[in-house]
């Protein structure tokens, strides 16, 4: 008997076939969801705060987004997804602006070079407020001329870090309104309702 | 290995019957298409971000910053927030004047709201944070008027040093 079970047992093969159904079903789900972050985008990390209400019909745009992010440490840096108009508003394709709206303290970046935790890679472009303004005019009118389209307009998305001082919040608003951005979208992360389980 | 990866042979009937007695043995190894799709199964788990961000839209009034817009002063009420992230409503009066604030805890802003509009369903919110309040209380209030379901008119407007005392007085 035991000489019958030696032979036999090289013999098992496990059916891989259910597994790599699965596998696949898996790999095709990532590769469908996957959204790939440029390096670049992620220049000003903030921590942002978490939000029930989701708005079906208000999703981040591909391409012509404006994001403003909003740091502990009250700065504001804008960005553009288009390295074209950077380059002709910042005079360079990898430059942010950087706008720091509380006139009784100086912004920390320019010294250290981090924000944060983390060091800034990317050209910093220090602007005070009638700039930071004539910068949101221009980089929608410079939007417009590139492409032709006079109602062309960025998608204007703020990424506040949920520590930041509202008044830091308040004078982004104030210079929003004033270079005529009336309408601009917060972003959070989603946060599943506990009070309606 | 004798005979390891041959099954026996199936009944097969007309022409075909030698074809398939060669065929019927042969195995494909998956092992290295799984490793692959292993190896791309993994990277695409770590490189995806499932938590999409969400986007809350907001829209400022219509007209320049300077531009005076009247509203009916019975028709406002006053969502007024202090540093430490206290909620008070009041509702205004024809007159000017205005009801005793109210403390309203931040999640219970969307139901409170609920309450007030179904008595008045015209009302417009005004909203005035503190400037030293954190962001995350803004976008929670802001939150919860939101999932309010409510015909949403609201205005930011600065926090005053009258407000700053009412505050105070409610108890910060």
């Amino acid at each position: 008997m035991k000489k019958v079970r030696d032979i036999r047992k090289p013999n098992i093969t496990i059916d891989m076939t259910p597994m790599v159904d699965v596998i696949m079903l898996l790999l095709t789900f990532f590769m469908l969801t996957a959204t790939f972050k440029a390096a670049e985008s992620e220049a000003v990390e903030v921590a942002l705060p978490q939000s029930i209400y989701s708005d079906p019909d208000n999703k981040m745009k591909e391409t012509d987004v404006m994001t403003l992010s909003l740091t502990k440490e009250g700065d504001i840096f804008v960005d553009v997804d288009n390295y074209k108009i950077r380059e002709k508003i910042f005079g360079d394709q990898f430059a942010l602006g950087l706008y720091h709206p509380d006139s009784t303290s100086q912004s920390t970046v320019m010294q250290t070079g981090k924000v944060g935790e983390k060091e800034i890679k990317r050209k910093v472009v220090v602007m005070n407020k009638a700039q930071f303004e004539k910068a949101l005019v221009d980089l929608k009118n410079s939007l417009r001329g590139m492409t032709g389209n006079k109602q062309a307009a960025f998608q204007v998305v703020v990424k506040g870090d949920k520590d930041v001082p509202y008044g830091v919040f308040e004078d982004l608003m104030t210079s929003l309104h004033e270079s005529d951005n009336k309408i601009f979208s917060l972003v959070t992360m989603i946060k599943s309702d506990s009070k309606k389980e | 290995m004798a005979g390891g990866g041959f099954d026996a042979p199936e009944v097969a009937q007309g022409k075909g019957s030698k074809h398939k007695k060669k065929g019927a043995g042969v195995r494909i190894d998956m092992t290295p298409m799984v490793d692959v799709i292993m190896l791309l199964l993994t990277f695409f788990m770590l490189t995806t971000t499932l938590s999409a961000p969400q986007l809350m839209k907001v829209s400022l009034p219509k007209g320049d910053v300077k531009d005076k817009v009247k509203v009916d002063m019975g028709n406002v009420l006053y969502v007024r927030v202090s540093d430490k992230g206290n909620v008070y409503f009041a509702q205004g009066r024809s007159d000017g004047s205005e009801s005793e604030m109210k403390k309203v805890d931040i999640k219970n802003v969307s139901s409170e709201l609920e309450k007030i509009y179904a008595v008045n369903n015209n009302l417009l919110l005004l909203l005035k944070f503190d400037r030293k309040m954190k962001y995350n209380v803004m976008s929670d209030v802001f939150d919860e008027i939101s999932r309010a379901k409510i015909e949403r008119r609201y205005a930011f407007l600065k926090m005053e040093d009258a407000d700053l005392q009412k505050i105070m007085a409610a108890g910060g």
